[in-house]
């Protein structure tokens, strides 16, 4: 049996429905992301695990116990915010050490598995200073070492990067997944950066509207998105209906909408011969330079279909050229 | 848990009471008495309303209170406007300064400030005396205990209440606004009456609608000047209920409920006109 | 850039001396025991010497601090107790509560007192006291400087989160109202008081028309000593602003001083 359950998990604010029927099982020992836009209910669905907002029916199972009903301070879960959420009159030791205080553990104890916590998020120098005197990044690290010090049976981090600057991101999110293999905790992770999920998790659960588009791995949910929401959100899949695949191809495809990625089109100015492949011809609208891919835009019969191509000795394409694609059917998913 | 809720409730019990019994049911017993006659039995009557509308005191009251409130504000808010742009424009020393100045003499009312102008401006006043002196007459034969010198003292406590007032307004004025107006080749004052007034023209509003409440409301200032011997709204109320042999519980009712309306009245007309300024200021 | 800006200094200098001046002449007017000509003459201090030692006015100023502590404690005890219930357990009523702290403000002290006063004057309990009338007019004159001051504390501080951290982290609601986030709004709460020091040590209105001549605070003594003699009611005049002014300045100190620590936390 898995360590949390969802079971038929639903929650209204009023009329509006922000999680419909969720199941959703996790394992000990991982970390899992709930990866999804804004308003998908990934929040609402981590807030109801710590007991911060009330289900409006469904049961909540934690290491086999119901706690659909039961009071978030007595649940054992940690929780990172995202932000602002460190007591602002208290040192960083002195934030630490408050759930351990709430569960009477001795003074000396307490001492030490703060000071050991605050040496793992790499504050031991500013561990007497308080939250105003930190830097985003520390105050993360803060509250982390707040969240984890008392060994809840889950953590949970409720977008916590979202608020840090792009580099100091990077370095967190390695940061945060070392130690939560180190101590190996179960975690749940709330974003909607989808490469702050590749690269964390071991398990993403795609959001949409209130459900669960698709649960898989990192690798798989980027090379078999399960439905076209998946397939847009993540990678920049092409998305093409079967009409605009015929007007683009000729080809009438046998699913009702195909997915193929901008990297896996052959793209040439001369015509392509290639087995078991739809055919396209298209007219270069834009050149984005992408790092060390350059993007097309390339116009097929009024549908756009994004190519991306390997900066090579080859010569760029350049906007306004007519050019010759083809798709492999093989790469190709039908939806 | 829903039921355990509600026993904190008790917690509220402590501010209803102190809330009912000090404004709640005093404020609306003070209207029910107004329609009450101050002798004989409890009827409803409307004499009290009478003898406010109809008794030349009470009209005059009603009228210089007015009148009153309106100067000291409309002065207050255009220097005000004044100090506050200007505390806007200049950064550093001189704007601490006049910072700290502001919020010290904010509290510079009621009686000491009417002490302050006789000792000033009385009729032993130490500019009038000056004045007298130097033979500068507008100085030597000032009058400071009448309606005019009363405004002069209220526009004194309008200034550093109404500029703390408006400051955070203009933060709300963006730089950018100024120069795309600039660049667009107005001159600073067409900026002002085009832009930035319109923008303003909420708090502008508001904080009038302070001024004139705390003018219509004003006691000790005026009643260390001049007693019980102006014609004043505030000062006729006091008059009903204290120093008299027998407290007029109905007319001095009447005269507050009047006091009140006046100043919902001004309130209802501030906002009316602001909402048409607001369209697209909403924000700022 | 910096020229166009004389037109702003000079105005901020005009009000500046037109609001200094009452205050400078009354300062030079209590110590001075002859002003009939241009320059005063006589210097003395022998009037605030006098002042001091006159057991009335040392009383009425010690009444005027009895009179603030009390109203200011039940006030800030009775804000803090209703918004810990409506912000955590029912905020639908938050705004009711809001609009009860906020009518005072409008209605001020004319109609406050002559509504409590003749509410309560024939009264024959303990509500007929002049000063427990007093004390309640007080309670609700401070009520909306109070209320906004606590209400903004908890806005700067992000109260709601602060209340789940500290939920998740195993303490109780009440544990962690008290022990997270008034610490955290201590110094809003102190400005707030102070403001309300300075709302009761001007006041002149409530204490006229509730306690009448049984509560004799600095304000009427000044009104009675304006009536006699001029010199010495300059000195109290001059004390009233002194502290008047030293609280305004804690205040402002303590402000700033908040409005720096929060900057930093961007």
């Amino acid at each position: 049996m898995s360590y949390i359950r969802f079971e038929k998990l639903c929650k209204n604010y009023g009329d509006k429905q922000v999680l419909k029927n969720i199941d959703l099982e996790v394992e000990k020992g991982t970390l899992v992301t709930l990866l999804g836009p804004s308003g998908c209910g990934k929040s609402t669905l981590l807030r109801c695990l710590a007991g911060l907002e009330t289900v409006t029916s469904g049961k909540v199972y934690l290491d086999g116990k119901d706690i659909t009903n039961v009071s978030p301070k007595d649940r054992g879960i940690g929780m990172v915010f995202q932000q602002y959420s460190l007591f602002p009159n208290m040192t960083v030791e002195q934030n630490a050490a408050f759930g351990l205080k709430m569960q009477k553990v001795p003074d000396a104890e307490i001492k030490e598995r703060v000071s050991k916590m605050v040496d793992i998020v790499g504050l031991h120098e500013q561990r007497k200073q308080y939250p105003n005197q930190l830097s985003g990044g520390q105050q993360q690290r803060a509250a982390l070492a707040r969240a984890i010090v008392t060994e809840p049976k889950v953590l949970l981090l409720d977008e916590p990067l979202s608020a840090i600057d792009a580099l100091l991101r990077h370095s967190l999110q390695v940061e945060i997944r070392r130690i939560q293999q180190e101590l190996g905790i179960t975690a749940i992770f709330v974003t909607h950066d989808q490469e702050e999920a590749m690269v964390m998790s071991d398990m993403i659960h795609l959001m949409y509207n209130g459900v669960i588009e698709q649960s898989a791995s990192p690798t798989e949910l980027y090379t078999k998105p399960a439905t076209k929401f998946v397939a847009s959100f993540i990678g920049h899949y092409n998305v093409l209906t079967a009409e605009q695949m015929k007007t683009v191809s000729g080809q009438s495809p046998e699913s009702e909408t195909v997915a193929f990625r901008p990297e896996i089109i052959a793209a040439s100015k001369e015509p392509i011969e290639k087995e078991n492949a739809y055919m396209m011809k298209g007219r270069i609208a834009v050149s984005l330079p992408h790092g060390n891919i350059i993007r097309y835009a390339v116009m097929c019969g009024g549908v756009q279909v994004d190519v991306d191509e390997l900066f090579s000795d080859k010569e760029p394409f350049q906007t306004g050229d007519e050019i010759y694609l083809a798709v492999d059917k093989g790469e190709c998913i039908y939806l | 848990m829903n039921k355990k809720k509600y026993v904190y409730l008790i917690a509220l019990l402590p501010f209803l009471v102190v809330a009912v019994m000090y404004e709640i049911i005093p404020l609306i017993m003070i209207i029910i008495n107004s329609f009450q006659p101050d002798e004989g039995a409890a009827v409803f009557t409307l004499a009290n309303y009478q003898k406010v509308f109809s008794k030349l005191l009470y009209q005059k009251a009603i009228i210089n209170s007015i009148k009153i409130s309106l100067i000291s504000a409309g002065i207050g808010i255009v220097i005000a406007f004044i100090g506050a742009r200007a505390a806007h424009q200049v950064q550093g020393r001189l704007h601490n300064v006049f910072m700290a100045i502001l919020n010290m003499v904010s509290n510079f009312a009621g009686i000491p400030l009417a002490f302050a102008y006789m000792i000033m401006l009385g009729n032993a006043g130490v500019l009038v005396q000056l004045g007298k002196k130097m033979g500068f007459d507008a100085l030597a034969n000032f009058n400071l205990y009448t309606s005019g010198g009363v405004s002069m003292i209220y526009v004194y406590f309008q200034i550093p209440l109404s500029t703390l007032l408006l400051i955070p307004a203009f933060e709300g004025v963006r730089k950018e606004w100024q120069e795309a107006s600039m660049l667009l080749g107005a001159s600073r004052s067409a900026f002002w009456f085009k832009v930035g007034i319109p923008v303003l023209m909420p708090s502008i509003l508001s904080t009038f609608s302070v001024l004139f409440a705390n003018a219509l409301a004003a006691y000790a200032t005026v009643y260390a000047l001049m007693m019980n011997n102006i014609a004043l709204l505030p000062i006729q109320i006091a008059g009903c209920f204290v120093g008299e042999v027998q407290i007029r519980k109905g007319l001095g009712g009447a005269l507050s409920v009047t006091m009140m309306i006046v100043m919902v009245v001004m309130i209802l007309i501030t906002n009316a006109i602001s909402k048409r300024f607001q369209k697209g200021a909403a924000k700022a | 850039m910096k020229k166009k800006n004389t037109g702003a200094v000079v105005a901020m200098v005009l009000i500046l001396i037109y609001l200094l001046i009452p205050l400078i002449i009354s300062v030079i007017y209590s110590l001075f025991s002859n002003w009939t000509g241009i320059i005063p003459k006589g210097f003395t201090v022998e009037t605030y010497a006098k002042l001091f030692r006159d057991p009335d006015f040392l009383a009425s100023l010690g009444r005027t601090l009895l009179i603030c502590v009390i109203p200011i404690a039940i006030t800030i005890v009775i804000v803090l107790l209703a918004l810990f219930v409506t912000v955590i357990y029912f905020p639908r009523l938050e705004k009711y509560v809001q609009i009860i702290c906020m009518i005072p403000y409008t209605i001020q002290g004319v109609i406050l007192s002559v509504s409590i006063l003749s509410m309560y004057v024939s009264n024959k309990s303990f509500l007929g006291n002049r000063l427990i009338m007093l004390i309640g007019a007080y309670c609700i004159i401070i009520l909306p400087f109070i209320y906004q001051g606590i209400r903004n504390g908890m806005r700067a501080v992000n109260i709601n989160v602060l209340l789940e951290a500290a939920e998740m982290l195993g303490a109780t609601r009440i544990y962690a109202f008290f022990k997270v986030v008034v610490p955290n709004i201590l110094s809003a709460i102190i400005v707030s008081s102070l403001l309300a020091v300075g709302i009761i040590f001007g006041d002149y209105v409530l204490v006229r028309n509730l306690a009448g001549s049984q509560w004799q605070n600095v304000q009427i003594y000044l009104y009675q000593a304006m009536k006699s003699d001029s010199m010495k009611s300059s000195a109290v005049f001059c004390v009233i602003m002194a502290v008047t002014f030293i609280i305004a300045a804690v205040v402002l100190y303590l402000q700033s001083h908040e409005g720096k620590t929060a900057q930093k936390a961007e």
